[in-house]
């Protein structure tokens, strides 16, 4: 029994072994945070804003890498805004509508808002400059400023 | 009365470091949390450390909160040239694992509380 253990953790790490020198960085680290190697690191119980997160990040590029064309709606944007912010472990879920500011609000700091934007980043796969960055203080304004980025009109 | 006023003006106008307002000061340090953000969990996997990277998220959040009070924009641009400098080494990988740990080391030793230690750390 305790033999089998062992040689199904040497094959796992014989395999990620192997991933490591396959796969790109990215999904390497996205898989490593998904709990490959938790006996290396001491991942936390509690529920991390990473590991959704990097499941949605990767759920995100294969449903964009599939079809570039394909442009998500206002409600798929609003429904990905809103799942992020949720996901978000210093907001309180029952507080968050479009229109909570997260400064005044939700309470959040300004590096939590940078937080946010790096999120709403990672979800839609484009570079947000600064300038635009501070203008973003609720969920609204972000659902507008993806679907002006994103070119779709209601 | 008159030197006064003169020694006051020329005193407000010191030679800035790197950002003339309070604005772009607030701009380089959110860039600066930008990118030590985006650098942690390749930091993780190169050095190997024993952390994950929540924890050196959280580690990340308590270095920047040290500092949150400061208002002098000279202080701010300095202390934002020193993350720079510890990011770069980072990135390049000229620290060693052993750098990294060190954020996660306390700087000061905790006082004596019980009479023994009191006693052997000499009664202060």
């Amino acid at each position: 029994m305790a033999a089998l253990v062992q040689g199904v953790r040497g094959a796992l790490a014989i395999s990620s072994c192997l991933l490591r020198a396959t796969l790109p960085r990215a999904t390497i680290v996205g898989l490593q945070q998904k709990g490959i190697h938790t006996n290396l690191c001491g991942v936390t119980p509690s529920a991390a804003l990473l590991r959704s997160r990097n499941e949605s990040k990767v759920a995100a590029q294969r449903w964009m890498a599939s079809n570039p064309g394909v442009k998500p709606t206002v409600v798929e944007i609003k429904d990905r805004v809103l799942r992020v912010c949720k996901d978000f472990d210093k907001v309180h879920a029952e507080k968050l509508t479009l229109e909570t500011h997260f400064l005044n609000d939700l309470g959040l700091d300004s590096l939590d808002h940078v937080e946010i934007i790096m999120a709403m980043e990672d979800e839609f796969g484009f570079e947000i400059p600064d300038g635009d960055a501070e203008r973003l203080l609720r969920p609204a304004d972000i659902v507008r400023y993806v679907a002006d980025k994103e070119d779709i009109y209601e | 009365m008159a030197s006064r006023e003169a020694v006051r003006a020329a005193v407000r106008q010191v030679r800035p470091i790197l950002s003339a307002d309070k604005g772009e000061a607030r701009k380089r340090v959110l860039n600066l949390y930008k990118a030590w953000y985006r650098q942690i969990p390749y930091v993780v996997m190169d050095y190997d450390i024993p952390k994950s990277v929540e924890q050196c998220r959280e580690k990340l959040r308590q270095e920047f909160e040290k500092h949150r009070h400061v208002t002098d924009i000279r202080v701010i641009d300095m202390l934002v040239v020193k993350g720079q400098m510890e990011l770069k080494e980072t990135v390049e990988i000229w620290k060693q694992k052993g750098h990294i740990m060190n954020y996660f080391k306390e700087t000061e030793e905790p006082k004596p509380t019980d009479f023994l230690s009191k006693f052997l750390a000499g009664h202060e």
